[in-house]
C-alpha cells in the first residue's frame, strides 16, 4: 500500500472542520424546526375529518418526497435563482419541504392511532376542538411518534450534506475544500464521516433520554421511505 | 413539452437509462448484501456478527454523499486502485442501502413466531433447512413493505451520484443547463420525471403490500 | 309534573351510509328520570345516546336539549356538552394525566375555574366515587371499576344537569361491576336525570323510573319500569328479557 496516512494535516485545518462543523448543526436544527412546525401543520390536516384536506395533504406529502433532495435544492438555487436567495436559505427551504412531508407522515398516523374514543371523551366534557387537539390527542400523539421523530432528525442532519453541493460551507463542504489543499482524501473523509456519526448518536440518544420517551412502538417504518 | 428538452430528449433519456441501470444494481446488490448482513445478525454468526454491526451502524450513520465520497475518492486512493465515476457510484449504492435493508429484513426474521420453527423442527427438518425453507420466506414476505420503500429511496438517491459526475438524470440535466441555461424548464422537468416514477413505484409497493395481505 | 321535558328526540333517522341505525326514534326524558335503554347488540342504543349530545350527527328528525336543537347548525355544541355528563364503555381516561388532572381538566378550560378551585372540587368528586387515595394515580395504575368511577366524577365535574351513560360496566370484571353501579345509583337517589345504555337488569329495577327497549334502530317499548319487567308488550322484548335474566 503506497497510501501514508498522515493525520496532521487533518489537525492543522480543524479550524475549517470546526466551521463546516457549525454550518451543519446551524442548517440542521433550523431546518429542523421549520420541518416539525410544517410537518405537524399537515399531519394534522391529513389526519383531519375533511375530505379536501386529506386529499390535499396527501398530495403535499407525494409531491415533496417522490422529488430528490438534491432537485428540491436544485429548484431554490438554480430554477428560482432570480428570487437571488443566499445558498444557506436555498438549503434550508429544500431541507424542510422534503423533510416536512416525512414528518407529516409520520404525524397523520401517530394521530390516527390515538383511539378514537379519547377525542370523543374530551368532546363531551364540552373542550372546544382546538382543545381536544391540543390538551388530550397531541400528547398522546407525540409520545407514539416520538422515536420515528427522532429518526427522521437523525436522517435530516445526514440529508443536510447536500448542501454542500449548492455551496454551503458545511462540513462535507469543508472536507471536499481540505482535500483539495492537502489531498489526504483518506483521512478527512474518514474523519467526517465519523463526526456525522457522532451527531448522529448524540441527537438520537439525546432525543431518547428526553423524559416521556419510553419504548413506544414506532408506527410503522414509514420514515424510512 | 419545453422546446429545450424536446431538443435534449436523447441525451435526457440516457440520463434516465443511467438511473435505471444505478438503482437496479444498488437494488439487487444492496438486497443480497442486505440478507447476508440480516442474516449474519440474526444467526449471531461469531466473528461476523459484531463486524456486521459496526458495518451497519457506521454506514446508517453516513451521509450518502459521504459515501459516494468515499467510494470515488478515498477508498481507491487508499487500497491504491483506479475507478470510474460510474463503479464508485454503483459500490456507494450497494454498500448504503444494503445497511438499511439489513435492519428491514432483520425485524421480518424477528417477526417470525418461534412456534413455526418449532413446528418444522418437529417435523424432523435440520435447522438449516427450517431457516431456508420456513423461516426466511416468511421474513421476506414481512419485510417487503419497508424494503420496497428503500428501493423507491434507492431511486430517489441516484440523484446524488451527479455529484460526482455520473451522468444519470440529474447530472444530464445539470449538463443541458450548463449549456441551454434555461434551469425553470429543464429542473422542473426532472422533478416531475422522478415525482411520476417514484410515485408510480410506490403505488406498485401498495398493491404488492395488499395482495400480500390477502395471501398470508 | 308539567315543567317541559329536559330531552325530546322527535322521529329521529340515522344512517351510515346506506346502513340505516336508528329508524324514527321518539322519546322523551323529564328532569329527574332515570331510563334505561336495552336491547340486543347492534340495535343502536350507542348511537342513540351519542346522538344526544351531538357525538353522533343524525339526517332526520329532532333532538332537544333544554329547548336547543342539537342537530341545527348554530348550535353551539360544546357549550351543550359542558351541561351534559357522558361515560363511555371504556371509560377514556386520558393516559397522560393522574386521576385529579383528568377530573380537573374540563373545569379549567372549559368552565375557566382556577386551578385551586378544580383541584378542590375534583378531589370532593372522588371523594363522593370513593376515590380520594388514589386521585395522584395514572390511569394504568387503576383498575377497571376504579377507572371507571373516575370517569364518573369526570362527567360530574361540569355540574351537568343530565348524565348519559354507555354501557358503563360492560368492559368490567364481574366483581368490579357492583362498585360502579353503587356510584351509579347515588346519583339517582341524589335526583340526576340519568340516560342509561345496559345490560344490568338488576340496576334497573332498582332506580329505573322507565325502560327503554330497541331492536335494529326502533324504539320498540317504552313503558315504565315496573310495568316493562313484570310484562313486555312484544315477544322481541319478551325474549331478550329471558336471555338476560337467565344468566
Amino acid at each position: 500500500m503506497s497510501y501514508q496516512l498522515d493525520w496532521t494535516q487533518i489537525w492543522q485545518n480543524r479550524g475549517l472542520i470546526i466551521e463546516g462543523l457549525g454550518t451543519t448543526i446551524a442548517l440542521s436544527a433550523v431546518a429542523l424546526v421549520l420541518a416539525l412546525v410544517v410537518g405537524m401543520l399537515i399531519g394534522t390536516i391529513g389526519a383531519s375529518r375533511s375530505r379536501t384536506g386529506r386529499i390535499a395533504a396527501g398530495l403535499y406529502v407525494e409531491c415533496m418526497r417522490n422529488v430528490p433532495l438534491l432537485v428540491h435544492m436544485y429548484v431554490w438555487y438554480m430554477a428560482l435563482a432570480f428570487l437571488r436567495l443566499p445558498p444557506f436559505t436555498c438549503a434550508v427551504l429544500g431541507l424542510t419541504l422534503y423533510s416536512s412531508a416525512y414528518v407529516a407522515e409520520v404525524v397523520r398516523a401517530g394521530l390516527g392511532s390515538v383511539p378514537r374514543g379519547q377525542a370523543q371523551a374530551a368532546a363531551a366534557s364540552g373542550l372546544r376542538p382546538a382543545q381536544v387537539l391540543f390538551l388530550v390527542v397531541y400528547p398522546q400523539a407525540l409520545r407514539i411518534i416520538a422515536p420515528s421523530l427522532a429518526s427522521l432528525s437523525s436522517q435530516l442532519i445526514k440529508d443536510s450534506s447536500l448542501a454542500s453541493v449548492i455551496a454551503v460551507a458545511d462540513l462535507t463542504y469543508q472536507a471536499g475544500a481540505i482535500e483539495g489543499q492537502t489531498f489526504r482524501t483518506f483521512e478527512v473523509y474518514i474523519t467526517i464521516a465519523v463526526l456525522y456519526l457522532a451527531l448522529v448518536f448524540i441527537v438520537s440518544r439525546g432525543l431518547m433520554s428526553l423524559p416521556g420517551m419510553r419504548e413506544a412502538p414506532a408506527v410503522g417504518r414509514i420514515a424510512d421511505a | 413539452m419545453p422546446e429545450v428538452i424536446q431538443q435534449n430528449l436523447p441525451f435526457l433519456l440516457a440520463g434516465l437509462a443511467m438511473t435505471a441501470r444505478l438503482a437496479a444494481i444498488g437494488i439487487v446488490g444492496g438486497t443480497l448484501l442486505g440478507l447476508v448482513l440480516a442474516i449474519v445478525r440474526h444467526a449471531r454468526i461469531p466473528l461476523l456478527n459484531p463486524l456486521a454491526v459496526a458495518y451497519i451502524e457506521i454506514v446508517r450513520g453516513t451521509p450518502l454523499l459521504v459515501v459516494l465520497f468515499i467510494c470515488f475518492f478515498a477508498l481507491p486512493s487508499f487500497f491504491g486502485y483506479r475507478t470510474n465515476a460510474v463503479d464508485a457510484a454503483a459500490l456507494g449504492f450497494v454498500l448504503f442501502i444494503a445497511a438499511y435493508l439489513a435492519e428491514d429484513f432483520r425485524s421480518g426474521l424477528r417477526s417470525v413466531r418461534p412456534g413455526l420453527t418449532q413446528a418444522g423442527l418437529a417435523t424432523g427438518l435440520t435447522p438449516v433447512q427450517v431457516f431456508f425453507l420456513i423461516v426466511l420466506p416468511q421474513a421476506v414476505r414481512r419485510a417487503i413493505p419497508p424494503v420496497f420503500s428503500q428501493y423507491v429511496r434507492l431511486f430517489k438517491f441516484t440523484s446524488v451520484a451527479s455529484v460526482i459526475g455520473v451522468r444519470e438524470l440529474t447530472g444530464s440535466a445539470l449538463l443541458v443547463n450548463a449549456r441551454e441555461f434555461q434551469p425553470v424548464a429543464i429542473i422542473a422537468t426532472v422533478a416531475l420525471t422522478y415525482l411520476v416514477i417514484c410515485s408510480a413505484m410506490s403505488l406498485v409497493g401498495r398493491w404488492l403490500y395488499a395482495r400480500l395481505a390477502i395471501r398470508s | 309534573m308539567s315543567a317541559a321535558p329536559l330531552i325530546v328526540l322527535d322521529h329521529v333517522c340515522k344512517q351510515y351510509g346506506t346502513n340505516p341505525v336508528l329508524r324514527d326514534c321518539s322519546l322523551s326524558v323529564a328532569a329527574g328520570e332515570i331510563v334505561v335503554v336495552c336491547g340486543p347488540s347492534g340495535s343502536g342504543k350507542s348511537t342513540l345516546i351519542k346522538c344526544i349530545n351531538g357525538l353522533e350527527p343524525y339526517q332526520s328528525g329532532s333532538i332537544r336539549f333544554e329547548g336547543q336543537e342539537v342537530g341545527a347548525r348554530g348550535t353551539d355544541l360544546p357549550r351543550l356538552r359542558a351541561r351534559i355528563g357522558m361515560v363511555f364503555q371504556s371509560f377514556e381516561l386520558y393516559p397522560h394525566m393522574t386521576a385529579v388532572q383528568n377530573v380537573m381538566l374540563a373545569q379549567v378550560h372549559v368552565l375557566k375555574r382556577s386551578r385551586a378551585e378544580a383541584r378542590e372540587r375534583s378531589l370532593e368528586l372522588l371523594t363522593r366515587v370513593g376515590l380520594r387515595e388514589r386521585a395522584e394515580a395514572y390511569p394504568a395504575n387503576l383498575s377497571g371499576g376504579q377507572q371507571q368511577r373516575v370517569a364518573i366524577a369526570r362527567a360530574l365535574a361540569l355540574d351537568p344537569v343530565a348524565m348519559l351513560f354507555d354501557e358503563p360496566t360492560s368492559a368490567l370484571d364481574p366483581e368490579m361491576i357492583n362498585e360502579v353501579l353503587d356510584v351509579m345509583v347515588g346519583l339517582a337517589q341524589d335526583g340526576m336525570t340519568m340516560v342509561v345504555v345496559t345490560h344490568e337488569m338488576g340496576f334497573a329495577r332498582r332506580v329505573a323510573s322507565r325502560v327503554v327497549f330497541m331492536d335494529e334502530g326502533r324504539i320498540v317499548e317504552d313503558r315504565p319500569s315496573e310495568q316493562f319487567f313484570r310484562a313486555p308488550e312484544t315477544e322481541r322484548a319478551r325474549i331478550f328479557l329471558s336471555k338476560i335474566i337467565a344468566h
